[in-house]
């Protein structure tokens, strides 16, 4: 019980949780058969939801607690550590955040001290500012970088003391809301209790919290890239970034950082990817869904499947080695290439990207568009061919007509993963920022870039990093618009069948 | 509603149109008709009735040969529409299909335009010279199916718009818009409320002067309201075949009487 209410770490607390509820499984089931006298028919529910019950009331209070106390502590403990650091104690030219720093190594020092023998736990608390205390430390395994003055000592002490008694009052609180738990739920196993709709309860709590928990995800995700924006946008002016035109980061702080040439790039390589995905994807759809017999449609669906599979970092190694180098086989090299032209110097390019995405792209929408023309009532099919309409006929002027809605928001959907696809333009594009109506030429795209900026070294402080969260909320904003453009054309399009 | 009486029941021979001997039809491996010979007159319309799954549908999608887009089903026999045998190797389906219009269960108007639904049958078979021939192709269709006062002032309104009753006679004005000769109809009132069946019925009675009619139904008074001949079809065979008065008052066969007696279904 002892190691239990002093530890600092959770494992103990959640295994003395989980014990604690294997008893009161076990003690609830059996208290609420003794209460019928061993009959279990005469029991409102189960035997078996009765323990259920119980351990519900012993974990969810008790974790939940632990959980909030984990996320609270170190919060509270460092905000009022920061406060007692005196502003003369920050040596020029650092912050406070690198003094906390020390505050806490210093604190994690100590504690490794008392844990080691070294120390008792009384003499951490009092210990005082000497000169060797640093070399002291260093020999225990604690590196400090600046001297320990005392203000740093005293804050590091303050430290450990409040994580120490933070400790202790977690530890209580939980143990006691597990027993409340456990007591409250053996209190009510008897045979008019309802463990059975408690119990259901509890599972719908459990399913409604994993689904907000993808929702307040995704709302935590724009929010963090948001206020990174905002900083950003406080260090560059918006007007060159949404109106600028040349994209030329520096170190020095005088980039030219314009979203526009990135736009242009990707909006280009998406455009040839669609260009080649669009008609491929959507013919195979139509022979899968009109034309083939059942024994080719199973075998041949599942194959066009399988080009969803791969990863696109392998679509990004195809275009590098071998669509690129094609390529330029074709249209450059003068009198050695095919054409003996000489338009395609480098193997990346716009077209190598959007040709190998545009591979990418034909089991998505050809699946997409194979569901969305299944779902062309049949009737309509019957009724062109009644009148004397071939297949072909028939495909183009009633089928398509009617999937044309879904079909659309097929594409779109489409459009939207190739503007956010990144592997294959970083291998596959290239890097240079320009807007250019040549498709031979290599360009860059906003996700390219994302990536170039972030990798590095980086300080999270300049608008060169930063400009990375605002190319990411701009695509955000983009390809969440172009999908609910595309939910809103294919939910409006299966109303008028269903 | 038209009162049967009123009806004339025109007992005169016309000239046989489509004849059958011995068709059998198999889905995959089982047989769903077998042994039908029939001889099915021109301007008259005729009936096929029985219980659910006796082959009345499957039959008469054997006519045009809307079975050929299933790709399981298989038919044997000889069916002959004016003489020519329509699983000759040299007739084409399509052309055929063109022949002999159908009507279908559910009223199926493709999400064109009014206008363009009729006019679909015509562009596909290339039957008019220009726009205003196209033009009079419609509004005679529009016409012989009664419906054309309803809806010659939106005709570029999608068909999916109107009502049930006026999508199946804009089905059946399609139907007839590619001049066919015969016209089959697949329970064409099973999905319509009363009045609308009302109206489909008294249009079947019209269509009576053109063409050659034939429709499934389930319901034995819509076969005495608007046939002059009816077949009776059960478990795959065509059991009695005569004039929609005899087969309803004096039926030869025992399994006719059960069924129009209400005592097999």
């Amino acid at each position: 019980m002892g190691i239990i209410l002093t530890t600092s770490t959770v494992v103990p607390l959640v295994v003395f949780i989980a014990l604690l509820a294997l008893g009161g499984y076990i003690l609830a089931r059996r208290r609420a058969m003794t209460s019928t006298g061993g009959d279990s028919r005469r029991l409102h529910s189960l035997p078996s939801y009765y323990g259920y019950n119980a351990v519900m009331s012993v974990t969810v209070p008790a974790l939940l607690a632990l959980g909030i106390w984990l996320l609270v502590q170190p919060m509270f403990v460092q905000s009022s550590v920061m406060e007692m650091i005196p502003a003369q104690a920050v040596p020029e030219g650092s912050s406070v955040n690198l003094v906390m720093r020390d505050v806490r190594r210093l604190a994690e020092g100590l504690d490794n001290a008392v844990q080691a023998g070294v120390m008792t736990s009384a003499e951490a608390t009092d210990l005082t500012a000497t000169d060797g205390l640093r070399m002291w430390l260093a020999e225990q395994g604690v590196a400090i970088g600046g001297d320990i003055n005392p203000e740093i000592l005293a804050a590091a002490q303050a430290y450990r003391e409040m994580n120490l008694t933070g400790h202790v009052a977690r530890n209580l609180v939980v143990v006691l809301l597990a027993l409340a738990g456990v007591l409250l739920a053996l209190r009510e196993s008897h045979a008019e209790f309802r463990a059975r709709n408690r119990v259901e309860l509890g599972i719908k709590a459990l399913l409604i919290l994993a689904a907000s928990l993808a929702i307040l995800t995704t709302l935590g995700i724009v929010l963090s890239m948001l206020f990174e924006t905002i900083n950003f946008f406080r260090l560059h002016p918006w007007t060159d970034f949404f109106f600028g035109s040349s994209w030329a980061p520096n170190f020095r702080g005088d980039s030219d950082l314009s979203i526009l040439p990135l736009l242009w790039g990707t909006l280009y390589i998406s455009l040839i990817a669609l260009l080649v995905a669009v008609p491929i994807g959507l013919f195979a759809a139509i022979y899968l869904s009109e034309y083939a017999g059942p024994k080719v449609r199973a075998t041949a669906k599942p194959l066009l499947e399988i080009l969803a599979g791969i990863p696109t970092i392998v679509y990004g190694l195809f275009a590098l080695l071998t669509v690129g180098p094609f390529l330029v086989q074709v249209f450059g090299r003068g009198e050695a290439g095919f054409l003996g032209v000489d338009w395609m110097s480098g193997a990346t390019s716009v077209l190598t990207a959007g040709l190998v995405m545009g591979i990418m792209l034909i089991p998505f929408v050809s699946s997409l568009s194979d569901d969305i023309i299944n779902a062309v009532p049949q009737s309509l099919r019957d009724g062109s061919f009644g009148l004397g309409a071939t297949q072909s006929e028939t495909i183009r002027q009633v089928v398509l007509p009617a999937a044309l809605p879904g079909i659309v928001g097929a594409v779109l959907l489409a459009a939207s993963r190739a503007i956010g696809e990144t592997m294959i333009v970083v291998l596959g594009a290239g890097a240079i920022a320009r807007v250019s109506a040549n498709p031979l030429e290599a360009m860059t795209t906003i996700t390219t870039r994302i990536v170039s900026q972030l990798t590095g070294d980086s300080d999270f402080a300049s608008p060169e990093t930063l400009v990375a969260f605002a190319l990411g909320l701009t695509l955000f904003v983009l390809t969440l618009g172009l999908n609910v453009l595309a939910l809103y054309i294919v939910r409006k399009y299966r109303e008028q069948y269903e | 509603m038209k009162d049967t009486q009123t009806l004339e029941h025109n007992v005169t021979r016309h000239p046989v149109k489509i004849a059958a001997r011995d068709v059998q039809v198999y889905y995959g491996d089982s047989q769903a008709i077998q042994d039908v010979n029939i001889d099915i007159n021109d301007k008259t319309v005729t009936a096929f009735i029985g219980p659910s799954g006796c082959g009345k549908s499957t039959f008469l999608r054997c006519i045009n040969r809307m079975n050929d887009t299933i790709d399981v089903a298989r038919v044997t026999g000889d069916i002959r529409i004016d003489g020519e045998d329509i699983y000759d190797k040299r007739v084409d389906p399509v052309q055929l299909r063109a022949k002999v219009g159908m009507v279908f269960q559910k009223p199926n108007p493709f999400p064109k335009s009014i206008y363009d639904n009729v006019a679909y049958g015509p562009r596909i078979h290339g039957l008019a010279r220009n726009k205003s021939d196209l033009d009079d192709i419609v509004e005679r269709a529009l016409r012989r199916g009664a419906i054309w006062d309803e809806v010659k002032d939106r005709l570029h309104a999608a068909g999916t718009g109107l009502s049930g009753g006026q999508q199946q006679r804009l089905c059946i004005a399609r139907a007839v818009a590619t001049e066919p000769e015969v016209l089959l109809m697949d329970e064409p009132c099973s999905a319509l409320d009363p009045i609308a069946t009302a109206q489909v019925e008294e249009l079947i009675d019209e269509l009576r002067q053109n063409y050659s009619v034939v429709i499934v139904t389930h319901s034995m008074q819509q076969a005495a309201r608007v046939s002059q001949k009816t077949a009776f079809f059960h478990l795959g065979n065509l059991v009695e075949f005569g004039d929609t008065d005899d087969i309803f008052t004096r039926p030869q066969d025992p399994r006719t009487e059960s069924y129009i007696t209400g005592r097999i279904g």
